[in-house]
């Protein structure tokens, strides 16, 4: 596969990233078409299993995109997001995967310009592979 | 019966030109279990959900998928239409084709488009029905604490008609409004006011009062609350429907700010407050009185508030000088820079310090020596008397209370609301609010707009007959559950509960009333028991399954 074709699945908190996502569509902030958006009510949904099919589906990366630490509509949902996040990659580890290629971000509904930015520096990443 | 899809397209009135319609719509169409393609400029108007009430009953499909704008936008609206076509709205799946799509990419993005709306119609082919239902609720409040913000919460919530139950803790009601001397420039003492609360609680047919009583237990949830009762040795058990907590707050003098033991010179508020309504014939009236405040917390909104008064009542009714010693005076509670104003001008004198005043008795005086930060000097005064700082600090029992109830409390030990800025009233627990000085120090202006806000919730949430929400919208499968207590544990808004189905077996079982649906719960169940429709583990993988679907 050549990079441009690799995906990235990101799965964003229904509160924020994924209104930062819209917001940045809305503004004209572009990003690589390579990112499959999943929405889901609180990043804390997010389970490892989701993180794993995604990688066993062909996708290069995975993002899972909540709240602020500290503003999560649901207290801790975030930092359940991290914790998953962080046992998911150790697993990737295992199976000769790079860690790096899960990331949790944390959001405001109006960070456009992040929600770009982060999209593109997932893809720089998995593109150097 | 086969599922059998209505995919609709919206070309967002011919805008999307990044997107080739037509290719999508035949690519499509070739899945057999898509009932049809239709491509709308306008899904939004009128005339669209004409098109998409017509071709639903004309086509008897059973779920539908939609491409268009952002589901933040839409999504209610398409959700309502289905209902009024007799369809359950959660049958409906969208996908963002619009701000996700082709506004974020300059490219053509038909094939992206084409992926996100597979990724849609997989999980549309997954999505089952969620009914909505009535939950019967109770109607009765519980106040727990009868100061101020207790006995105002009761008198509100009764004019509203819902009966209350007051538990206090004393053997009267009251609070800290018993200790107060007086509101300088208020005609109403503290007393009258308590009075006339009382008054009118004693008048009042929907309110009952139980003194010298505790809770000890709280089981249930939003709607529904079993609480356990405490009075004169004996429990009983009462069902309640929503639960404020108005427990308030104490004051304390901490010794190790003073090189002398508080007492004898050093005094607390309510002891100046009681020397100033029953003076001793035999005292001496003290001819310098000196006022201590912010040594080590800044944060002290009813200290500043106490001081000011009673300085100004000790001008008035005792005509001694008045100093008071302070880093920074916080003046943002009601009235309150009125009432330093006023200090000034009848002659109390603010010395402002950077370091902690050395305090020492001298001679049955105090003697405090502090470097005035405007004068940029020492200053020594001799007080007769000098009113200490006083520390505001949660009631006793509100940590046990907080782990009985499985509550956050702040780093000052005060109830934590669920979100300072948006919601100070609430809890993380639906049905659970705070009010007044249990969630921090406020004056009474504050605290009685926490009991309105607290009220209202409360009428909004018990009024109508019964609450209607989405029935097992996320759900525990008995037959899974090992009652391992993960999500129990877990749940942000304790929404989770272990019931016995039988003799042996205990399962979790989620009130659809207290639930806020952000499925941590179903993530981390070791069991995969917890099912959370419209978001299941089986639905976001399907979701996944369709990356690479394309062209």
């Amino acid at each position: 596969m050549t990079g441009q074709n690799k995906k990235i699945i990101a799965f964003c908190c229904a509160e924020s990233a994924y209104r930062a996502a819209d917001r940045a569509g809305r503004l004209g902030i572009h990003y690589p078409d390579n990112v499959r958006v999943i929405r889901v009510p609180c990043a804390g949904r997010v389970s490892v299993l989701h993180i794993l099919k995604a990688f066993e589906k062909g996708a290069a990366g995975v993002l899972v995109m909540g709240c602020q630490e500290g503003a999560c509509r649901h207290l801790t949902g975030n930092i359940r997001a991290k914790e998953r996040a962080k046992y998911a990659e150790d697993l990737l580890k295992e199976v000769g995967i790079n860690g790096q290629r899960v990331k949790v971000v944390n959001f405001g509904p109006d960070m456009a310009q992040k929600f770009a930015r982060e999209i593109e520096e997932m893809v720089e990443k998995i593109k150097e592979e | 019966m086969p599922v059998k899809i209505g995919l609709f397209l919206c070309d967002c009135g011919g805008s999307l030109r990044n997107i080739d319609f037509p290719k999508i719509r035949e690519n499509l169409a070739k899945l057999e279990d898509i009932a049809f393609v239709k491509i709308s400029h306008n899904l939004c108007l009128e005339e669209g959900e004409k098109a998409i009430a017509s071709r639903i009953l004309g086509e008897n499909v059973i779920r539908v998928v939609i491409a268009a704008c952002s589901p933040e936008l839409c999504e209610d609206k398409f959700m309502r239409l289905l209902e009024g076509l007799g369809l359950n709205p959660n049958l409906l799946s969208i996908a963002n084709i619009r701000e996700q799509c082709s506004w974020a990419h300059e490219r053509d993005v038909t094939k992206k488009a084409l992926e996100l709306i597979r990724m849609a119609v997989n999980k549309a082919r997954l999505l089952q029905a969620v009914e909505r239902g009535e939950v019967p609720v109770n109607k009765e409040v519980l106040v727990v604490g009868g100061g101020f913000s207790g006995v105002k919460s009761a008198l509100e919530l009764s004019q509203l008609g819902i009966r209350t139950t007051i538990v206090e803790r004393e053997s009267a009601l009251g609070g800290k409004l018993r200790e107060l001397g007086g509101f300088y420039g208020v005609e109403t003492s503290p007393k009258e006011m308590l009075g006339s609360m009382i008054k009118a609680i004693e008048e009042d047919k929907n309110i009952e009062v139980l003194t010298s009583a505790e809770v000890a237990r709280v089981q249930g949830g939003a709607g529904d609350f079993t609480v356990r009762i405490r009075k004169g040795g004996k429990e009983s058990s009462r069902s309640f429907g929503a639960i404020i907590f108005a427990t308030g707050y104490r004051t304390e003098i901490l010794p190790q700010d003073f090189e002398v033991e508080p007492g004898g010179n050093i005094i607390s508020q309510q002891k100046l407050v009681q020397m100033l309504q029953a003076p001793k014939k035999s005292e001496r009236r003290p001819e310098t009185i000196g006022f201590a405040l912010d040594f080590s917390d800044e944060n002290c909104r009813l200290p500043t508030l106490s001081t000011l008064n009673n300085a100004l009542l000790v001008k008035e009714k005792l005509g001694s000088e008045v100093y008071v010693f302070c880093k920074n005076l916080k003046v943002d509670s009601e009235g309150a820079e009125k009432l330093y104003q006023e200090a000034r001008d009848r002659g109390v004198v603010f010395l402002k310090f950077e370091k902690p005043p050395q305090i020492y008795g001298e001679n049955g005086q105090v003697k405090v020596e502090a470097k005035d930060v405007l004068l940029g000097e020492e200053v020594t005064l001799l007080c007769d008397l000098l009113v200490a700082e006083e520390k505001t600090l949660p009631s006793e029992g509100t940590e046990s209370l907080s782990s009985m109830l499985n509550l956050e409390i702040d780093s000052r030990g005060f109830y934590q609301a669920e979100n300072i800025h948006l919601y100070p009233v609430a809890s993380e627990r639906k049905g659970i609010y705070f009010v007044g000085n249990c969630r921090g120090d406020l004056d009474l202006a504050r605290a009685s707009t926490d009991v309105s806000s607290a009220v209202m919730n409360i009428y909004e949430f018990l009024s109508p007959e019964g609450a209607i929400v989405e029935v097992e919208k996320v759900k525990a499968d008995p037959q899974k559950c090992r009652a391992c207590l993960t999500c129990i544990r877990i749940c942000p808004h304790k929404a989770i509960q272990l019931v016995r189905v039988d003799s042996e077996k205990w399962v979790a079982k989620i009130y659809d009333l207290a639930c806020d649906r952000c499925g941590i719960c179903a993530a981390i169940c070791p069991a995969k028991a917890i099912k959370f429709e419209g978001y299941s583990d089986e639905q976001i993988l399907a979701e996944v399954e369709a990356i690479g679907e394309g062209l």
